[in-house]
């Protein structure tokens, strides 16, 4: 584990995280405020100290009860990782700035986090569906979206339909029988 | 809004709500990229390609907006072997997963099955045994050396050429036989278990390969000589689709692909995996950035797994391949990230447990999905015919960018 990127991060973003600098294995982990994302991808990739100059990976996590963004990035001089967790948008509607204006790249990815979630990426000029036909209403991998047979999860809930557009309102209690650990 | 009806055909006296209504379907905005595209100005108009052509690498469908010969602009649609991939995995068991990750990159599934592996393993702390490590090490350097001689048959063929396919199909057939010895498999081995592998290197495999290794370098040698000197491959390839090393950067680029931009990125030696640091090799690059680059990039590796196949066959420990694990997986609540090099970049798993037995949430990250972002980029002002040559030269597959 590399103690000096968890101090330097300490140190760069200090009351901008929203936790502790989490590292294991060689992995580490910070996770930022919605409004601070803008700033801190800027930062990690414009900073001398950090050159977090690749994108590895952009995706969307639902959680349950919010809607997470997860960015993975790595330095190609460094050979550091960091993994950026931006929690708590509104799972009725959430919204985000775009990676694209530093990571032109990223615009597939939140197209696919857009098209399985339903997560608005503000600032991508390209965010309709990518998997998905255009006219699909529901959003895949959203936890209120069951497979077929998924009723062997809570067998009193019976076979739903797969094809039902997931909104909060339709969570029933079987819904929200895993949530997120808070990890 | 009140609902149209409309008397049921049975019973006229009961309304209905009129069909029209249910299937009336919501209008979808264009967005502003979309609106850009579909305008059409003088002596434009658009070119459909696929989604069945023989060059696509799968199934996919380009629209290519051309002026005469000349690509203006295009728009990939994919999705035609979207299989909710993800999705399955988060209502299987962390050992049913793997399973479903290995039919993704089909050249190259062995990699699609490390990444995941390696995932939940970081996940539940198991530390896998040094032979399993250098099992794995072997045979997924055969596995990029298929995908590699497979790559090179198929980026002739696209070019136009039938010749070397058939001679690439010799090597690529030869390993798929000998890891089916070793696993049962031709292409989707499942043979990656978490805390190791699925049994033993046995006596079919080991002659095999001996067999194979004896006559390899040359036989790739003679390969490349039907291709790297062949003025009209050559020719084609050269300057076509440059990619400079801050492009590649910024469009998350990674493997071959940002190697022949100039960037010396592996993950092998900079994030190093397995028994990878105690093995030596060369991690090959080229400046050009342009088709024929990421051509001779991919072939200069084959030769770097050579050596690294040759120096696992000495290094390999005794002992067993499979960790001591329970039946029943589950990890502590937890997040990790799996990466690989595979034979076209980064695979990544991202996973996360909530503490039951399946994961609450598994990420694949696919290097061909983002490549195939590059195909418009670099193909703006090419002939149409170029544009196979690009696409081939990224070597997507899209298995793995459908998911």
């Amino acid at each position: 584990m590399d103690r000096r990127l968890a101090t330097l991060l300490q140190e760069k973003f200090g009351d901008r995280l929203l936790a502790p600098v989490r590292q294991r294995y060689d992995e580490t982990e910070i996770r930022v405020a919605l409004a601070d994302s803008t700033d801190t991808l800027r930062t990690l990739h414009d900073d001398a100290s950090l050159r977090f100059e690749m994108l590895i990976d952009l995706c969307g996590v639902d959680t349950g009860s919010e809607m997470q963004v997860v960015y993975h990035l790595s330095s190609s001089t460094s050979g550091d990782w960091l993994r950026i967790i931006v929690p708590g948008l509104d799972r009725t509607a959430p919204r985000i700035a775009s990676a694209t204006f530093m990571w032109p790249g990223a615009e597939w990815m939140e197209r696919e986090a857009y098209d399985m979630f339903g997560i608005i990426f503000e600032g991508n000029r390209d965010l309709r569906r990518i998997y998905m036909p255009d006219d699909y209403r529901s959003f895949p991998l959203r936890k209120d979206f069951y497979l077929a047979d998924d009723a062997s999860r809570s067998p009193a809930a019976g076979v739903r339909n797969m094809e039902r557009a997931g909104t909060p309102a339709d969570a029933t209690a079987a819904t929200l029988l895993r949530k997120s650990p808070g990890v | 809004m009140t609902q149209q009806m409309r008397p049921s055909l049975d019973d006229p006296r009961v309304a209905i709500p009129a069909e029209s209504q249910w299937y009336e379907p919501a209008p979808i905005p264009q967005t502003e990229r979309q609106a850009e595209f579909l305008t059409l100005r003088e002596g434009e108009m658009f070119v459909n390609m696929g989604p069945q052509h023989p060059s696509t690498h799968g199934v996919l469908r380009v629209i290519i907006k051309v002026n005469g010969e000349k690509v203006v602009d295009l728009d990939p649609v994919l999705g035609y072997l979207h299989r909710g991939v993800e999705k399955l995995c988060e209502n299987a068991d962390y050992h049913q997963a793997i399973c479903y990750t290995d039919p993704l990159e089909y050249v190259a599934s062995l990699f699609c099955e490390a990444a995941p592996v390696a995932a939940f393993e970081k996940l539940m702390d198991v530390e896998v045994p040094l032979r399993a490590q250098y099992i794995r090490v072997l045979t997924m350097e055969l596995n990029r050396i298929a995908s590699h001689t497979l790559f090179q048959g198929w980026m002739a063929l696209d070019l136009g050429g039938i010749t070397p396919i058939l001679w690439a199909f010799i090597e690529r057939d030869e390993i798929v036989d000998m890891l089916a010895a070793l696993t049962g498999q031709k292409l989707l081995y499942n043979y990656y278990r978490i805390g190791g592998v699925n049994g033993d290197l046995n006596h079919e495999f080991m002659s095999r390969l001996g067999t194979w290794m004896s006559r390899a370098a040359a036989q790739i040698d003679s390969n490349l000589a039907l291709i790297n000197e062949n003025e009209i491959f050559v020719r084609r390839t050269r300057g076509l689709g440059v990619l400079d090393a801050k492009t590649a950067l910024k469009m998350g680029v990674t493997g071959p692909n940002l190697r022949a931009s100039g960037v010396p990125y592996d993950l092998r030696r900079d994030r190093p995996y397995l028994v990878y640091p105690e093995l030596e090799f060369d991690v090959p690059t080229r400046d050009e950035g342009d088709s024929l680059a990421r051509y001779l990039v991919r072939m200069d590796e084959i030769k770097q797994s050579i050596r690294i196949i040759d120096q696992v066959l000495h290094e390999m420990p005794d002992g067993p391949v499979m960790a001591k694990l329970p039946r029943l997986l589950r990890p502590r609540p937890g997040r990790a990230f799996g990466a690989v090099e595979g034979p076209r970049g980064v695979y990544g798993t991202y996973a996360i447990s909530d503490g039951t037995d399946q994961p609450f949430r598994m990420r694949i990250h696919d290097p061909s999905f983002v490549h195939l972002q590059l195909v418009g980029p670099l193909t703006k002002g090419n002939l149409i015919a170029d544009t196979m040559a690009v696409m081939a030269s990224l070597d997507p597959v899209m298995g793995g960018v459908d998911k």
